[in-house]
């Protein structure tokens, strides 16, 4: 049925020889060589093997290349048109998804008449498609190899076929001796070729089985190519359990034989492949035996129990393999092919026991690495921060994270529900810094946002109140104010923190706020100092330090500031607060140093969001919404100003709790969310792929035009909801929990009425009829009872705090009237929304009452509490997105778009 | 993913229109066992185990019955019987009521790959209804066969002929038996197995091969067995909740099959290739919580799933975390590296520190980056570490490990813990 081969084999083989596995003279055709692992391993295995790839194949991807060092490898739709364009080739190499290998495989052998190899790399091929292959290429006449493997490669030749054996520099790992290497692991395939050059034994083949059911070239073709191969005087052979391909095995030239996997026989249930089930003899012990009686030893080889003789060794521990091979070649008369290379000893290349005594034993010194590992080590010593991988950031963040099951959304980590607890201004650094801010972060932070709020005289004031003239709403207004801070505004901040790292950054500052730290190296260096330096006095920069001096605040960036003779501008203070609040994250490599570069440039929109937020004539030279700006810097935080900012008043304790609770719920819902869509596609649109181009303040408006009356001013439909609700029942504060109201009632009545109305709805068709707001959620539902996690969290903050709050209440109440009076099936989640709304009318309800504010000035300031709490998310997908994407990687192919006619 | 006995196995058999036994599951009211008996005369009460678990008759489990009354009383003996095999341990969940086929002749029959043969092969023997190793090789007979044409009818009827079966069996068998490849071959069978197979006469004494037991193995990497739409449950035999989670992330990039060797062990290793997996599992021995082959260049987002769910298992009782492999050739070490401290940083956030000692021993692709990362996250979390490149011997770094791990356990743990500021 099969075609003859060579040797006495009862099928088809064709290596006579390992001389014949990887030459120079094979020509190489890749499957799906464009495919993500292809594409990092086959030009290396190309430039290895002297450009032996001729053509690869990608459906639809003709006329594509695959660029290499020796110059780009066509690709064609399919093997056919390769050939016809001229193309010639001997070895098939697959790297098709494991549905397709059985297909790929027929192609190459059904169109290439000069096919002799198949290298096939993927994983998980199923059992049956492996018969179909095994089959195909017995009938045809041509070795297989694989799959799950990794191909195979010579050291004298210099060539490798299919994967990754020696890795990304093979030639590295893979020294050219005497030793032919047979390995069911790619991955110890090089190892072992590494660990033999410890004892002087270098390579000439290294061949990766793979270990599936089918292997199709196995212990008794490699044996036999083994004996016909002049170059090889030894063999390794790495074989796990399972398979009869090593019993009876015909080995004529020495080998060491690993055989690891006893404790498989341990387990409770069948593990792996084949003789799973009847548990058959083919197990690590059954292997063992085979090999030693082979060998006609009695032991497993270890250093201690050096038992070998001429013809082998067994060893089940692949570092004792160098020395078995040595013990074993003295038995013949021969030694190693070269001096050994280095030693298998423990040498750590990293270690910190973080302060904490090891014994002896295991405080083994770090040792310098072999090169080029010791030039790398000493490279990455050098670097700051951190650099992130760039890749298409589509519906990607490295940023935000919404629980699909619990719908609580993550920044950097840190759950919404847990940032309701972190202060607004620690929240608004960390979304950049990528830790929340300790006690002395805080008041530095709250100088620097401070200081930007006041836009008296600024255009920035002049464009925010154009806007607000002009009836736009407060997302437009602060994008009309955003979109004035670029570049040119932030240039000298930004230099500044540039300068400071670069200064400070190899002097081992640990902590930014060491008020021990000698900065008077730095000081001397006056030609770097200058950039931080005006020629006259900068009250707004006088000030700031001040106010930090006033809170107590330490920073050693300031400090140096001070040291210098001169006068330091604000620019300069506000680079040295961003860099102080940067350095740990920066030194820990959390962030990169462009983060730090653009963190003084968002600190500035920050603060110009919240002034912008404010009719122009609340801002005077001097204050702010009639505070005196030093009274602001040295003791408000930043989420004071901006309550003030809003509501026209310093919060109370309770006022400012809820206020924070609200911020922090808000900040993210992913990078799913529309805010986040815009400030994402701003960067892309810049080209991320060049930072600097980045304009962080036109992304920043890129969040704010894509918030709107639907998504950020929503929340006013449940706060419109309510005054309906509660506009005759005489409440003067919701806080108090005797109000004197039956709310089972009320929502009863409502719940009635409301019934009757989406009954009329529906009996005209109306199916589009007004909804409750911010009840039921599609999530959390189907249950009898049905909270939404986030509520509940909020709820019993609430309560252990002893704060009540009526509308939230009456919403429980209503949900309940809802089911009692059989609107609903089932009694309805209160959502996240609705929590939203309540705490903000709680806050509303007083100036509401007394007239202070207007229905209109409510809807602005829920929409501006909305966009305050939004850009801390928001601006960490700009520099997320910034840090890590590509150009352009938020679009969407014109395939995935559709016409509707 | 396999399954035994024949309540499932009749219901496959069917798929191909092979005759097997009348079978009844847990659920048969008095009144259909009694009609069974009346039907077959005698019945076996069998336990119905999930999974796989051989021997049952050798250990007293299988019951018989020619009145309700004895049958009633075996099914209370066997509906929550436990059984040892080897180190394999299970739980009836019910039991079956197989009616009896009345034979002189029991044949066995199985379908596998052959490593000897590389091919599909049947193993065919008329000494049936008892262990197959228990027969001389030449009572048995082993045919690999073409799986471009499969199974055909004279294989079978060599096969017997060569046997010196009695005639009057072969034709029946020949008839019905290459039917199974159909099922084997194309619902993603590794194992198809039939013992015994009952020769039942009919009135006119004509034969025909009844299957009496069954068992089967399934190709995980097949996705034909999901045409068969077995129940879920069938394979959920004994994974824990982690294995089960951790697995769900099978693809076909990157490896990802782990099992829990000691849920009590305190030394957590992520394992990268097979041959790294196979050695530190056998170094580690119950110190080793998982076995774990995390190669094959795993996605970033798929190689930090992964973690986290190791993490959020085992971390809190980890002494060592203990990142091992051997020079990798494609797998990136930035990347796994960056996905694996990404994850711990994570769960420091979201849980809080806990004493841990981490070792690694790795080369490969991106190495020195990679051990930057993890450096610099350890570094951050104030945990202790030691990195080995690919030149230590492997077997020396897990002998370090385990030295490490004992040193926590005689207080270097509660140091630790200590430094961390928490309880050990």
């Amino acid at each position: 049925m099969h075609p003859k081969g060579v040797g006495d084999f009862r099928y088809y083989v064709g290596i006579r020889s390992l001389a014949e596995l990887a030459t120079r003279e094979d020509r190489v055709c890749v499957l799906n060589i464009l495919g993500s692992e292809s594409r990092s391993v086959t030009p290396t295995s190309h430039e290895y093997s002297g450009g032996n790839i001729v053509f690869g194949t990608g459906p639809g991807r003709a006329g594509q290349v695959l660029k290499t060092k020796l110059g780009n490898i066509p690709v064609y739709n399919n093997v056919r048109d390769g050939l016809a364009d001229g193309h010639a080739f001997s070895t098939g190499v697959v790297y098709l998804p494991p549905s397709g290998v059985r297909d790929g495989v027929a192609e190459l052998i059904r169109v290439n008449p000069l096919l002799k190899k198949v290298i096939i790399l993927t994983e998980k091929v199923s059992v049956r498609d492996a018969r179909l292959i095994r089959a195909l290429g017995q009938l045809s006449g041509i070795d297989i190899f694989g799959a799950n493997c990794l191909g195979v490669a010579d050291a004298w030749n210099e060539v490798r076929l299919g994967g990754a054996l020696g890795g990304s520099a093979p030639a590295e790992s893979l020294k050219k001796g005497s030793v032919a290497i047979f390995s069911n692991s790619g991955n110890f395939t090089t190892t072992i070729a590494v660990y033999l050059t410890t004892a002087g034994w270098g390579s000439t083949v290294s061949i990766s089985s793979g270990k599936d059911v089918y292997i199709h070239f196995a212990a008794p073709e490699f044996a036999y190519a083994l004996g016909n191969d002049d170059r090889s005087k030894a063999a390794v052979m790495y074989v796990e359990p399972g398979g009869y391909y090593e019993r009876g095995l015909k080995l004529s030239k020495p080998t060491v034989a690993c055989v690891v996997g006893r404790w498989k026989a341990k387990l409770s249930r069948s593990v792996g492949h084949a003789g799973a089930m009847a548990g058959s003899g083919d197990d690590a012990a059954a292997k063992e035996r085979w090999f030693m009686e082979m060998f006609g030893v009695d032991a497993i080889y270890t250093p201690d129990n050096p038992v070998c003789s001429a013809k082998g060794a067994v060893v089940t521990n692949i570092a004792h393999i160098p020395v078995a091979m040595t013990a074993v070649m003295a038995q013949n008369g021969v030694g190693p092919d070269f001096p050994s290379q280095g030693s298998l000893s423990l040498k750590p290349w990293f270690a910190n026991a973080q302060g904490i005594d090891l014994p002896a034993e295991l405080e083994i010194p770090v040792v310098e690495a072999v090169a080029p590992y010791n030039e790398q080590i000493a490279a990455i010593s050098q670097q700051v921060g951190a650099i992130l991988p760039r890749q298409a950031m589509k519906d990607c963040s490295g940023a935000s994270l919404m629980d699909p099951k619990t719908q609580v959304s993550r920044i950097h980590g840190l759950s919404v529900l847990d940032a309701t607890q972190h202060s607004m201004e620690s929240n608004l650094v960390m979304a950049l810094i990528r830790e929340s801010l300790d006690a002395n972060g805080e008041k530095l932070a709250n100088v620097a946002l401070t200081a930007e709020v006041n836009l008296a005289g600024s255009p920035i004031l002049v464009a925010a109140d154009a806007a607000r003239a002009a009836g736009n709403a407060p997302n437009s207004v602060l994008a009309a104010a955003c979109s004035i801070v670029g570049p040119k505004r932030a240039e000298a901040a930004r230099a500044a923190a540039d300068r400071l790292v670069e200064l400070f950054s190899h002097q081992g500052l640990e902590d930014p706020a060491d008020e021990t730290f000698d900065v008077a190296p730095m000081v001397a260096n006056r030609e770097a100092a200058a950039i931080f330096l005006g020629a006259e006095r900068d009250l707004k920069a006088e000030q700031m330090v001040a106010a930090v001096a006033a809170r107590g605040g330490q920073s050693v960036f300031l400090r140096y500031l001070q040291g210098l003779k001169g006068h330091p501008t604000s620019d300069a203070v506000l680079g040295a607060i961003a860099t102080t609040l940067a350095w740990g994250p920066l030194m820990r490599k959390r962030i990169s140093p462009f983060t730090v570069r653009n963190l003084p440039w968002f600190l500035r929109i920050y603060g110009t969001l919240i002034g912008a937020a404010v009719a122009g004539e609340q801002h005077t030279a001097r204050s702010f919404c009639g505070v005196a700006m030093e009274e602001l810097l040295a003791s408000w935080s930043l989420a004071e100003v901006a309550y003030l900012a809003l509501m026209g008043e310093r919060p109370s304790a309770a006022q400012m709790f809820s206020f924070s609770v609200l911020l922090g719920l808000i900040i993210t819902n992913g990078p799913g969310t529309i805010s986040a869509q815009g400030a994402k596609g701003g960067v892309a649109a810049d080209g991320p792929e060049t930072p600097e181009r980045v304009q962080v303040n036109k992304a920043m408006t890129g969040f704010l035009t894509h918030t709107g009356y639907a998504h950020g001013g929503n929340g006013f439909e449940a706060i419109a909801f309510l005054l309906e609700r509660f506009k005759d029942a005489g409440v003067t504060d919701p806080g108090d929990p005797h109000h004197g109201l039956d709310l089972p009632a009320m929502a009863g009545e409502y719940v009635e009425e409301y019934k009757r109305y989406k009954a009329q709805q529906k009996a005209i068709g109306n199916l589009g009829y007004g909804k409750i707001p911010c009840v039921n959620h599609p999530i959390f539902k189907g249950k009898p009872v049905n909270y939404d996690p986030r509520e509940v969290f909020v709820a019993d903050l609430f309560k252990k705090r002893g704060d009540y709050n009526l509308f939230h209440d009456y919403y429980h109440a209503l949900v309940q009237a809802l089911f009692d009076k059989e609107v609903s099936r089932e009694v309805y989640c209160v959502n996240v929304d609705a929590v939203i709304a309540v705490l903000l009318l709680k806050i509303l309800w007083k100036p509401y009452r007394e007239g202070r504010f207007s229905s209109a000035t409510l809807e602005t300031a829920a929409f501006t509490t909305f966009l305050f709490g939004r850009m801390i998310g928001c601006a960490a997908e700009v520099d997320d997105h910034t840090n890590r994407g590509k150009n352009m990687d938020t679009r969407t192919p014109a395939s995935a778009c559709s016409f509707v006619g | 993913m396999q399954i035994t006995g024949m309540l499932t196995g009749a219901r496959l058999l069917r798929y191909v229109g092979f005759p097997t036994a009348e079978v009844l599951g847990p659920e048969a009211s008095t009144d259909e066992i009694k009609a069974l008996i009346d039907r077959c005369g005698e019945i076996f009460i069998k336990p119905l185990f999930r999974g796989g678990v051989g021997k049952k008759g050798k250990s007293g489990l299988i019951g018989r019955a020619r009145d309700i009354q004895t049958a009633l009383q075996e099914k209370e003996r066997l509906y929550f019987v436990e059984h040892r095999h080897g180190n394999a341990w299970a739980k009836a969940e019910g039991v079956t009521f197989e009616g009896a086929v009345p034979a002189e002749h029991e044949v066995y029959f199985a379908i596998t790959d052959s490593t000897k043969f590389r091919a599909p092969t049947v193993t065919i023997t008329h000494h049936g209804g008892m262990d197959i190793e228990e027969l001389s090789r030449d009572q048995i007979a082993e045919i690999p066969f073409d799986p471009l044409t499969g199974l055909k009818a004279f294989i079978i009827a060599n096969a017997l002929t060569d046997l010196g079966a009695p005639d009057e069996i072969i034709s029946p068998l020949v008839q019905n038996l290459p039917k199974l490849w159909d099922l084997f071959h194309n619902y993603g069978m590794t194992t198809l197995e039939l013992n015994p197979i009952r020769m039942m006469a009919d009135a006119s004494g004509r034969l025909t091969p009844v299957a009496c037991d069954f068992k089967c193995g399934f190709d995980q990497d097949d996705p034909n067995w999901k045409r068969l739409g077995l129940p879920a449950h069938l394979f959920a035999s004994d994974t824990s909740d982690f294995e089960q989670e951790v697995n769900q992330l099978r693809t076909y990039q990157g490896q990802s099959d782990v099992f829990v060797i000691n849920d009590k062990g305190t030394i957590l290793a992520p394992t990268f290739g097979g041959g790294a997996n196979a050695l530190v599992t056998e170094l580690l021995g119950d110190d080793a919580i998982i076995s774990s082959d995390f190669g094959g260049n795993p996605p970033f987002a798929k190689m930090k799933d992964i973690a986290r769910i190791c993490f959020k298992y085992y971390l809190a009782q980890s002494n060592v975390l203990f990142i091992i492999g051997g020079k990798a050739n494609n797998t990136d070490i930035y990347e796994t590296f960056r996905a694996m401290a990404d994850a711990l940083r994570d769960y420091f956030n979201n849980r809080g520190p806990t004493p841990l000692y981490v070792v690694v021993g790795r080369g490969g692709p991106n190495l020195i980056r990679g051990m930057g990362v993890m450096r610099d996250t350890l570094d951050a979390l104030g945990l202790p570490y030691r990195f080995f490149g690919h030149d230590s011997a492997m077997s020396e770094v897990v002998n370090y490990a385990q030295g490490i791990n004992r040193w926590m356990k005689e207080g270097g743990r509660k140091r630790l813990a200590a430094h961390l500021g928490i309880g050990g």
